[in-house]
C-alpha cells in the first residue's frame, strides 16, 4: 500500500490537505489516522483547506463530514472549489500565490467603495464605480476599476507580482502590487488627473504606470 | 404619517446644527408641522440655536424612559407656528438611548408631525447610530474641506450599509470669491467624489453667525443670502424646483447643477 496517500501542508494562507492518488477506502484510513495524531495541532485552527485531485463531490464530501464532524475542524469549501476552477490547479498551491491572473475566479463590485470600506477576495476584483480616499481593496489577483481609484488598491496581495491595477482614472493615495509600495509623488506641481485608462504592473523592482495601449 | 430625515456629517463643526434649526424653520414657515430632535446627547445646542434654552424642563431621555408622556417633552418655537423641538439631555451621554428607543420615538413622532428632523452628534459611533436608526431619508452635509468631504463619503457608506440609500447632500459654507480663485474644492469635485444628488448649496454668510448667537434662524432674514438658501432646501424638500442661488457663478456651472439636481 502506498505510503503517503495523505499529507498535511502549510502555507501562508492556513493549512492544506493534499490527497493522492490512491484507494478511496486506504486514503480514509490514513486521514483518520493522521488527524488522530496531529489533533491538537489542528484544535483551534478553522481554516483548513482541502485539496484532492482526483476525487468525486461524493469522496469529498464524505471527507469533509470525518474532518468536521469527527475532529471538529472547519473545511474552507470555497477554496477547493475555486482549485477545481482553474486551468492549471497544479501550479496554484505549489507557487504559493493565486495564479489566476490570466484566467480565474473574479468578483464584480457594482458600487463606489466609500472611505472605511474594505474589500478583499481571493481571485480578481472588478470594480463598477469609484474607489474614494480612504476606501481599499485587496486582491490576490488582478484589479480593474471602472472608474476613478482615489483609494488604496493591492493587487497580487499574496505575492504574486505578475498582477496589475488597471482605472479608468488611476490616482491612487497608495499603489500595492505583491510586496511593492507605491504612491504619488509629493511635489506640488504634479498633476495627477490622468487623461486616459492607465495599468499599473510591477517593473524590476519598481510600480509603472502606462497607458493601456503602449504601441500608441 | 410623517417622514423622517437625520441631518449628518461625520465631521463636527460643518453646520450640522445650523442646518437642522433651518430647515426645521423654513419648513415650517411654508405651514408643515415639523419636530426637530436633539439627538446630540451630552452637548445638546440646538435649543440654543432655536432660543429655546430657557424653555426645556424634560428631554429626549425622559421622553424614552417614560419620566414623561411625548407631549410633555416637546418645546413649542416661540416664533413659528407649526415648530417643535425635542431637547436632547445635557446630563447624560449617549448610552441613554437604544437605537430601537429612537425607533419607536420616530414611529410615534410620525403620527403627529409632516417631518421629523433629526440632528445627529458628530462621529460614527453610538450616537450616530442611535440617530439614523429611525429615519427614512438622510441629509449629508458638508463643508468644501478635503477633510469633510473625506467624512461625508464614509458616512454615506455607513448610511448605505444601513439600508439609508442616496442620501441628499448640502454644501455648507462655500466661499465664492475662493472657489473662483482655485483656492477651494467646487461644487463639481465635491459632487464627483461623494457621488450623490445635491440638496443645495449654503454660501458662508456672517449673518449666520449673527443668528445663531441670537437664537433666530437665519431663514427668516429676508436679506441673507444664507437665508435665501436655506428657503430653497426648504422648498425642494417639499418636492418644488428651485434653481441654485446664483452665487455670482458663472451660468455655464449653474446649468449644469441645475441638470445634475434636476435633470433625473
Amino acid at each position: 500500500m502506498n505510503e503517503n496517500l495523505v499529507a498535511f501542508k502549510g502555507n501562508k494562507e492556513g493549512i492544506y490537505i493534499h490527497i493522492k492518488d490512491g484507494n478511496f477506502k486506504a486514503i480514509k484510513e490514513q486521514l483518520e489516522l493522521k488527524l488522530k495524531e496531529t489533533k491538537d495541532f489542528f484544535a483551534g485552527s478553522d481554516r483548513i483547506n482541502f485539496v484532492g485531485k482526483n476525487l468525486t463531490i461524493n469522496e469529498k464530501e464524505e471527507l469533509k463530514i470525518i474532518i468536521e464532524q469527527k475532529y471538529g475542524i472547519a473545511v474552507n469549501d470555497k477554496k477547493s472549489l475555486e482549485i477545481k476552477g482553474r486551468i492549471d490547479p497544479k501550479s496554484s498551491i505549489q507557487d504559493g500565490f493565486f495564479s489566476g491572473i490570466e484566467e480565474g475566479e473574479t468578483r464584480f463590485i457594482r458600487s463606489t467603495v466609500r472611505s472605511g470600506q474594505y474589500i478583499e477576495y481571493e481571485g480578481n476584483l472588478i470594480v463598477i464605480g469609484d474607489i474614494n480616499p480612504g476606501g481599499q481593496v485587496v486582491a490576490k489577483g488582478n484589479i480593474v476599476v471602472m472608474g476613478s481609484l482615489r483609494g488604496i488598491a493591492h493587487a497580487g496581495s499574496d505575492g504574486n507580482r505578475k498582477a496589475i491595477v488597471a482605472a479608468f482614472n488611476l490616482q491612487p493615495t497608495q499603489l500595492r502590487i505583491a510586496e511593492i509600495i507605491a504612491r504619488r509623488p509629493d511635489s506640488e506641481n504634479y498633476v495627477n488627473a490622468s487623461k486616459w485608462p492607465e495599468v499599473a504592473r510591477i517593473e524590476g523592482n519598481a510600480v509603472l504606470i502606462e497607458p493601456y495601449s503602449t504601441k500608441k | 404619517m410623517g417622514e423622517v430625515i437625520v441631518i449628518t456629517s461625520g465631521k463636527g463643526g460643518v453646520g450640522k446644527t445650523t442646518t437642522t434649526a433651518n430647515i426645521g424653520a423654513g419648513l415650517a414657515s411654508l405651514g408643515k408641522k415639523v419636530v426637530v430632535v436633539d439627538a446630540d446627547i451630552g452637548l445638546r445646542n440646538l435649543d440654543v440655536v432655536l432660543g429655546l434654552e430657557n424653555r426645556i424642563v424634560y428631554d429626549i431621555v425622559d421622553v424614552v424612559d417614560k419620566v414623561c408622556r411625548l407631549k410633555q417633552g416637546l418645546i413649542r418655537d416661540k416664533r413659528y407656528e407649526g415648530l417643535y423641538l425635542l431637547p436632547a439631555a445635557q446630563t447624560k451621554d449617549k448610552t441613554a438611548v437604544s437605537p430601537r428607543q429612537m425607533q419607536e420615538l420616530c414611529e410615534e413622532l410620525k403620527e403627529h408631525f409632516d417631518f421629523i428632523i433629526i440632528d445627529c452628534p458628530a462621529g460614527i459611533e453610538q450616537g450616530f447610530q442611535n440617530a439614523i436608526a429611525g429615519a427614512q431619508k438622510a441629509i449629508v452635509v458638508t463643508t468644501p474641506e478635503i477633510s469633510a468631504v473625506r467624512d461625508a463619503d464614509r458616512i454615506i457608506g455607513l448610511l448605505e450599509s444601513k439600508g439609508l440609500h442616496n442620501p441628499l447632500l448640502i454644501i455648507n459654507r462655500i466661499k465664492q470669491e475662493m472657489v473662483a480663485r482655485g483656492d477651494m474644492m467646487n461644487i463639481d469635485d465635491m459632487i464627483d467624489i461623494l457621488a450623490i444628488d445635491l440638496l443645495g448649496v449654503v454660501p458662508d454668510d456672517e449673518a449666520i453667525v449673527i443668528s445663531t448667537n441670537k437664537g433666530e434662524p437665519v431663514v427668516s432674514d429676508d436679506k441673507a443670502f444664507a437665508g435665501q438658501a436655506y428657503r430653497n432646501i426648504a422648498n425642494r424638500i417639499l418636492g418644488e424646483e428651485v434653481p441654485l442661488m446664483d452665487l455670482e457663478v458663472d451660468e455655464g456651472l449653474v446649468g449644469k447643477l441645475r441638470k445634475l439636481i434636476f435633470g433625473k
